[in-house]
């Protein structure tokens, strides 16, 4: 039975185009001198920075629509800074990246010094069932979630590395906050702000609103906390286990 | 001699005798160097010893809430500063990769900016120049070592320290110990032999030049062991102190079997000859990317009642380590934040790596992150409350290495899950701390710098400086800075004021009290 693509190969196809090398070399040399390291000398990952070969976003990128506008604003919250570069330099970087990506399975076992990825089938070595019995009785994951309630389906959204790494720390999950002011008045909403001086948040209006921490008392509810709490509890078999079981929330 | 002629020669004398400082600034002496005076900075750490601590007792916890900017330097340029200014002479001299300035430390205004040619090589940091008689000497993207004028930033001259093609690049500040210019080199994305060389101030010729690693190549042996940063220096001793990168391949051990010697070490060597005086293993067969390359910082004091001659090391892996320097024996061994990855300490004071916790197929959860524990931002010895202060950074990560990733370079991949920053204040005695102070989510804290008045300088993770008392972490004067902080801070009197310099982003910024 024939298959015909998903749009993500669809895409795939669209962008594999092939870049001139002179363009390929001149964006791998910029590339390592400003990517290299913390994305790997062939933007297979270095030193904290992802994998591009596997980055979706670049999978989906057309002639650098998406790349430039990562390369010239960063990723702040995930501490990438940005790169002020021409438009001629921006292209050698997309024309790079993308060759890489098409090239990637090449890379198997040959050496290219760069940090290698994790694919989802690396990620099977656990079991379910003790994976259910974790999330039910020493993990104490049902304190939160509930299979059927907001982690169904949850397979179908995240896969392999993705799925583990928010499992063991969502880092997009929201913080609230209360904070209650000299009068004895308390306000809650999404925390937005948070040093020692300044405590800020949005309300349920959308307004935000701060005060200095020294006029407030503030408390903060940070549900992924919980899971902070678990690192120094967890064997790696826990952690096999308890992905074994989420990968069947499909 | 004519009437004219003599007042003239009279005049002459006159004016050499009471301005002899016009004729020729000093730079940066030998003198200057083993005791640098309260108007200089004139090393990286501020001194031979690392300890990074001032006896400069202007700005004390009390009157410091009325700290204020004297000035502001912009560079106008993206890349952010990590390095720690030199001040010599009343001019402060400071970089980011291929560009130094040279700015007057009173008006805060540049005298010259020194641009070197775009070079391949990472650019992804620099720690600062060094400073002999009147030359800077300044690394490259490249690993060229450049030598240039102090007055007027001209080039005298450039050598090759290291082959960029293999992967080499260079961005530490040098240290001067004598007449030997003593540069190290980075590269973990190939096995490569680490080194330590050393360079004639004059000349450029090479001196002598230690390997950290065999050859690459060299059957059940390692390489790596990169010199990534600055180290210090004992004058009666006559050694000087460096540590060592982590092992290449970084994620797969099993082409290096044993203790990987000598990387993640820390080592003494004498810097006439380069010889090797002793070696001490931090993280013996390291599998994640941990160097043992933070500032061994030198102090002579008590240790138990016995008077010792100490180095201590908040290293990446998580341990605080203090050794005695003259042998490099073990005093203490002990974790100062979050770890997992062992089965505890030997008897001679290594930490013993659990195999069970080296990168596998389906992954490991490891404490600290590949980042470490704390990472290149300097600490601080503060001898009067006996507290050596450190940013450090509690933190979890998962690491894997398979087959395929083959045994070249990375050979792996780890990704940070959470992490926090926090100052931590260590007795150095027993390890304990006296003190925390929560510096934010995520990132990491700055560098520290201690005073004799009592007073700790340093940043948090959301971009504030900070003066903290040194006896109990609280917070005396705080100023928003609008940038990543990611230098260590310094301090010097000038014109009878005392200034604390901080950077943060592109900006350097220079703190005094009102005059």
């Amino acid at each position: 039975m024939s298959i015909s693509p998903s749009r993500a190969q669809q895409t795939a196809l669209a962008t594999r185009k092939s870049y001139p090398p002179d363009l390929v070399q001149k964006g791998a040399a910029l590339f390592r001198q400003d990517c290299s390291f913390c994305h790997g000398r062939d933007a297979t990952g270095g030193e904290t920075g992802p994998d591009l070969t596997r980055s979706r976003l670049v999978r989906s990128d057309i002639n650098g629509d998406k790349i430039s506008l990562v390369v010239r604003n960063g990723r702040p919250d995930k501490g990438m800074p940005p790169f002020d570069r021409t438009d001629d330099q921006i292209a050698s970087l997309v024309a790079f990246i993308h060759k890489q990506q098409n090239n990637a399975t090449a890379f198997k076992g040959r050496g290219n010094g760069g940090r290698k990825g994790v694919d989802p089938s690396d990620l099977q070595t656990g079991n379910a069932e003790a994976g259910k019995k974790f999330f039910e009785g020493a993990g104490g994951c049902s304190n939160c979630h509930s299979p059927t309630g907001d982690l169904a389906g949850i397979a179908s959204r995240y896969k392999g590395l993705e799925l583990e790494e928010q499992m063991l720390y969502p880092r997009h999950a929201k913080s609230k906050v209360m904070v209650t002011l000299a009068s004895g008045e308390t306000i809650t909403g999404r925390l937005a702000y948070l040093d020692e001086f300044t405590v800020g948040l949005i309300d349920d209006a959308g307004y935000y609103h701060s005060w200095r921490t020294r006029d407030v008392q503030y408390k903060v509810d940070s549900p992924a906390n919980a899971h902070v709490d678990l690192f120094p509890k967890y064997t790696d078999e826990n952690i096999h286990d308890l992905m074994a079981y989420l990968q069947t929330l499909h | 001699m004519s009437f004219i002629t003599r007042i003239f020669l009279t005049a002459s004398i006159a004016f050499l005798a009471f301005a002899p400082d016009l004729a020729r600034a000093q730079g940066a002496t030998p003198q200057m160097l083993l005791h640098p005076p309260a108007d200089s900075w004139p090393i990286y750490h501020g001194d031979y010893s690392g300890r990074r601590h001032s006896s400069l007792q202007q700005i004390t916890p009390r009157n410091v809430k009325n700290l204020s900017l004297a000035w502001a330097f912009q560079t106008h340029q993206q890349s952010e500063i990590k390095s720690s200014p030199l001040l010599v002479d009343g001019i402060l001299y400071f970089t980011v990769p291929e560009n130094i300035w040279a700015v007057d430390a009173r008006s805060g205004h540049q005298i010259w900016h020194y641009i070197h040619p775009r070079s391949p090589g990472e650019h992804i940091g620099h720690r600062g120049v060094a400073m002999y008689d009147e030359y800077l000497f300044f690394v490259t993207p490249d690993a060229h070592l450049v030598s240039l004028n102090a007055k007027d930033g001209t080039v005298r001259w450039n050598v090759q320290v290291a082959d960029v093609t293999k992967g080499y690049w260079t961005s530490m500040a040098p240290l001067v110990v004598g007449d030997h210019v003593l540069v190290g080199v980075s590269g973990d994305f190939d096995n490569l032999t680490g080194f330590l060389r050393s360079i004639d101030p004059e000349t450029g010729a090479t001196q002598w030049q230690w390997n950290s690693t065999p050859s690459a190549g060299t059957p059940n042996q390692t390489t790596g062991g990169m010199t990534w940063m600055t180290g210090t220096y004992d004058p009666d001793l006559n050694l000087v102190y460096w540590g060592t990168g982590n092992p290449t391949p970084v994620l797969n051990g099993s082409t290096r079997p044993g203790d990987d010697l000598y990387t993640c070490s820390i080592v003494a060597l004498n810097p006439d000859t380069g010889k090797l005086a002793w070696a001490f293993s931090v993280s013996p067969h390291d599998t994640h990317d941990w160097d043992a390359v933070e500032t061994p910082v030198l102090v002579d004091g008590d240790f138990h009642g016995q008077p010792k001659k100490m180095l201590m090391q908040t290293s990446r892996n998580g341990y605080f380590f203090v050794l005695d320097r003259t042998n490099g024996k073990s005093l203490l061994t002990i974790p100062y934040g979050p770890v997992n990855w062992s089965l505890g300490v030997d008897k001679q004071g290594h930490p013993i790596p659990n195999p069970e916790k080296e990168p596998a197929p389906d992954g490991r959860l490891i404490a600290p992150d590949e980042g470490g524990l704390t990472n290149y931002r300097s600490p601080s010895f503060d001898p009067k409350n006996g507290l050596f202060i450190v940013d450090a950074h509690p933190s979890w990560s998962i690491y894997f290495a398979k087959p395929a990733d083959g045994l070249y370079g990375w050979a792996g991949a780890d990704y940070d899950v959470w992490g926090k920053a926090v100052l931590e204040a260590i007795d150095y005695q027993t390890g304990k701390l006296r003190w925390t102070h929560e510096l934010g989510p995520w990132g990491s804290g700055a560098g520290v710098l201690t005073t004799d008045s009592g007073l700790t300088f340093t940043g948090d993770a959301m971009e504030n400086f900070l003066a903290l008392d040194s006896t109990d972490g609280k917070t005396l004067w705080h100023a928003g800075s609008g940038s990543e902080i990611v230098s260590s801070p310094i301090t010097y009197e000038l014109d009878g004021r005392q200034f604390v310099v901080t950077s943060s982003g592109g900006v350097l910024f220079a703190w005094a009290l009102p005059e």
